[in-house]
Order: C-alpha cells, then structure tokens, then sequence
C-alpha cells in the first residue's frame, strides 16, 4: 500500500529515542542484518525487523503498533548485537511494544497477541509476593487470553496435563514439590513485600 | 581465585522446573570449597516479562544493594536472563547517578553504591575459579558426546556479554577438561530456544526448540548441556510435549553443566539433582558410573 504522507507521524521517531534503548534509532542505514540473523525470520520469512525500524524512521506509527509481528520477538538479542549501526534493535522492538500497549489501554488500538496479558500476570506475581509464582500467574493469564473462566480453565489443563505430571513425578511441583511440603503449590513469598509495592508504583507512574 | 565469600543468586526456577539446577550449583560450591551464602530475602529480577528497563532496574537494584550491604564482592547466578538483568542494571546504576539517587528515593534498600560484580556461573567456573583449579579437583573423567548449548545472553547482546556472539567457547572447554566430546553443534549452540514464546506462540517455541534437539540427535549427542533454566525448560521440560506436536522422538537427555562437572568432580548423582531431569539421565549415567 502506498504511503500517505499526510498520515506520517514525523514525531514517532523522537518518541521511541527517548526511551532506554530506543537511542540509536536513527543511525539505521537499512542493511537487513538484523532480519537475516533473526530466527523468527528463519521460521515465519514474512517477519521482519528491518522493516519496523524503517517503518518507525518514517513515522508509520499506527502501522508499527498494530502490526501483529511486533508480538513474536523472542528478545534473543542477535539483531542488537550484529547491528552494525548499534541500533539495540532487540530494544526498539521492546519500546514499541510498549508504546502499542500504552495506546490499546488507552482504547486506541487492539493487541490481538496475549502476549501483554501474559506479562502482566507474570509481573502481577512478583508485585504480590516478590517471586514468581507459576501457579498464580497461570490462573490468571489463561482466563484473561481464553475470555471465560471455564474456557480458561481447560486450556490450562490442555497445557499442564503432561507437563504437570512430569514435575510432580519429578518432585519439581504439586504436594511434596520444590524444596519442601507445598512449595511449588503455594507461591515462595519474599520477606520485603512492601518495597514491590513500591517499586511496581514508581514504574507505573513513569509509563503515563 | 578470590577468596572472599560470593553471593549465590538462584533466581525463581530454582524453587521449582529447575530444582536440579540449583541442587547442582550449589553441590558444586561445597565440593571446590568456595564459600557462598545465598542472597537474603531475594526477589526475582523481572525475567524477559519486564520489558520497561526501569523496571528491571528497580528490581535488580534491590538485590545488588543487598549483596553490597552484606560485603559481598560479587553475585553468582546459573540463569542466564538473571545474569543479563543483573548485569545491565548494574552497568546503568554505575554510570547513572541520577538513576541511583531516585531509585533510593523509592525506598532507601534500593541504595546502591556499585560494589558488586554480577557473574554468570559459566564465566565464574572457567575465569574465576579458573581450569587449572578445576583439574586439580577432577576424580572421574566424563566420557560423553556432549551437544553444548549456550543460547542468549552470554554472547550477547555486547553491553553484557562474557563470551563469544557467534562461537562461544568456554561450556567446550569445560566438557573437553572432564574429558567429554564436544559434537558438531556451532550450527544452533546460540541460536535461542523459544522459550520467551513458550507460553503465547507455542507453535514458533516449538520449532525454535526443534531445531536445537534435532540437531543433537543428528550429531549422535549422549545429551545436551546448557546454563539456563529457561532453556532447560524448553529443551528438557517440554521435550515431550514437543515430540508428540512434532510427532519426532528425541529422548535427549539434558543437564545443567553443573551436574556435569559434579559427576566430573565425584559427586553422587543424587546429590547433583540427576533424578530430577525430566528426560531420564540413567542410561546416560551407566556410561559414566
Ligand atoms: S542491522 Fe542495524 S543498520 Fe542494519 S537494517 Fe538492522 S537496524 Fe538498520
Ligand atoms: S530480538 Fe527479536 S527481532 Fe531480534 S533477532 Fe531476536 S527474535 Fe529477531
């Protein structure tokens, strides 16, 4: 589809340098190292991060954040460390995520990839108890990405059914898990909770 | 090698999917003598979920300055995504005072002056304690075919990194000391293994993990030996779930390299967490017993 100029955004740019990471946007010159090295590329060919530091130079800003791709970056890190530019490429993608994020909770944009459902739950147990919890964070995200309890619930079992057994047998988790009675049941909690708390409040007072 | 006490970071699989890893480590520890004690009151370091930075500043702040607190010269962690969050904070907190001076005014065990050196437990094995030190440990020569798997965030990316982007080498060297093979395996050694999609895109995840134990099998591997419990996660954890997706068979087994230089420095196999390995390690073990 052709570009419509008047649909640029030329302050995207400015907004992704501004945040860790996204500094060294503008020193692309567009080579495709990044993609040629990234194993998403290698699996999905039409994935592309070239593409969205391209897309991002020139203010596309609604096409980046909506584009489902940016979801399936593993943040393996290659990209950044063969840029030869020293774009941190791995972490433009991470601020764009973040960006899209802040404008789907603002009711801007939809995210169809679960994927910021799932790293709140996982990042809602370390809040609550400083560690990670699995079982918690489970319990949250499938309902959320399945949209019903009940629904969430069987896809829950679907997954851990094999896996579940396997650490159970293994003494890994259930019961008699981890290093004692209950402990890969019940989350491990640390003893300054309160300084999560905190913690979780400044950084979301810095993402408005 | 120093002789001061480290501080041991076990990070959040070490209570569950990764007991063997921790158990290993910290056999490992005892048997080469060096004196450790484990970070108080820990908490996780935010993983590859926190994608703000800030975030993962705030949270490995806390734990630096705790190791800083207790006199600790430095934090050894055998999780890879530990090691990089740790590391990269303390790079930031380092050169950023303001970052540190408002991280402290969150709450004052965030203070944190930069005294503490973040390790990965692979650089710490090989440069701290060093290969001359570790040969004069040795009882048992570990006669395996050995796939070495490195995946992220040791060689890269290179704010953090300790070892080689494309050909890292120090797992090699470790498995050649014990006097096991390293097979073929540059081809995916630091390719990632899917697990950041593990639970959001199974189906790439998947195939991600496919290619490194395929790879193995194909160079006719006795196991696979990686440094992250991540990675141990996807490749061992979730092997079986992948064969009956893929409708492959593998039956890779794969250790922590942990358990394989505790076999090497004559620990019990229990005591190494070997009968906690999902994929089943005793055929493995009758070869070296
Ligand atoms: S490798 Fe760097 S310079 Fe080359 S296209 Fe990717 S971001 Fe641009
Ligand atoms: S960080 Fe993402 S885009 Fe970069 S190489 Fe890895 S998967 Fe590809």
């Amino acid at each position: 589809m052709p570009i419509k100029a008047w649909e640029l955004d030329p302050h995207f740019k400015y907004e992704i340098m501004q945040e860790p990471g996204g500094e060294h946007l503008t020193a692309c010159y567009q080579c495709s190292t990044c993609t040629l090295g990234c194993p998403i590329t290698e699996i999905i060919p039409s994935y592309n991060p070239r593409k969205f530091i391209q897309m991002s130079l020139l203010g596309m800003r609604k096409e980046v954040l909506t584009n489902p791709d940016l979801w399936i970056c593993a943040i393996c890190q290659t990209c950044t460390a063969r840029c030869p530019q020293n774009v941190v490429v791995g972490d433009v993608l991470s601020v764009l995520r973040r960006i899209a994020e802040k404008e789907a909770e603002a009711g801007n944009i939809t995210i169809e990839s679960p994927r910021p459902l799932f790293e709140k739950a996982f990042l809602h147990t370390l809040e609550k108890y400083g560690r990670l919890y699995d079982m918690g964070l489970a319990m949250e995200y499938y309902p959320k990405r399945e949209g019903s309890k009940i629904k969430g619930m069987k896809a829950m079992m679907d997954d851990y059914r094999g896996f579940g057994m396997r650490m159970f047998k293994r003494g890994k988790m259930g019961p008699l898990g981890g290093h004692g009675m209950l402990k890969g049941m019940r989350p491990s909690k640390i003893k300054q909770r309160e300084v999560m708390e905190k913690i979780f409040e400044w950084a979301e007072e810095h993402e408005k | 090698m120093s002789e001061k006490k480290i501080g041991y970071y076990p990070g959040c699989p070490s209570e569950t999917t990764a007991l063997e890893q921790d158990i290993s480590t910290k056999a490992i520890f005892d048997k080469l003598g060096i004196e450790w004690v484990e970070i108080e009151d820990w908490n996780c370091c935010g993983a590859a979920e926190a994608e703000d930075p800030r975030l993962v500043y705030a949270l490995n702040a806390r734990n630096l300055a705790i190791a800083e607190k207790d006199g600790l010269p430095s934090i050894v962690t055998p999780c890879s995504i530990c090691y990089f969050n740790l590391s990269r904070t303390n790079k930031a907190l380092k050169s950023d005072e303001k970052l540190r001076a408002e991280l402290q005014g969150i709450d004052p065990s965030l203070a944190y002056n930069g005294s503490v050196v973040p390790k990965h437990i692979l650089d710490f094995l090989v440069n701290d304690v060093g290969l001359d030190e570790l040969k004069s440990k040795l009882v048992k020569q570990v006669k395996l075919k050995v796939a070495p798997y490195y995946g992220c965030y040791l060689g890269r990316p290179p704010e953090t990194a300790f070892d080689d982007p494309d050909d890292p080498v120090l797992m090699d060297r470790l498995i050649e000391l014990i006097g096991g093979e390293n097979v073929p395996f540059s081809s995916v050694k630091t390719l990632c293994c899917g697990g950041p999609l593990m639970m959001t895109r199974a189906d790439i995840a998947f195939e991600m993990a496919r290619k490194i134990l395929q790879t193995a099998k194909d160079a006719n591997a006795d196991c696979i030996v990686l440094a992250c419990p991540l990675c141990g996660m996807m490749l061992d954890a979730k092997q079986p779930d992948i064969e009956k997706a893929l409708k492959i068979k593998f039956e890779m087994p794969v250790l922590y390299i942990t358990q394989l230089l505790g076999l090497a420095l004559g620990i019990e196999p229990k005591k190494l967490g070997l009968d906690k390995n999902i994929i089943a390690t005793k055929k493995l073990l009758e070869k070296v017993m």
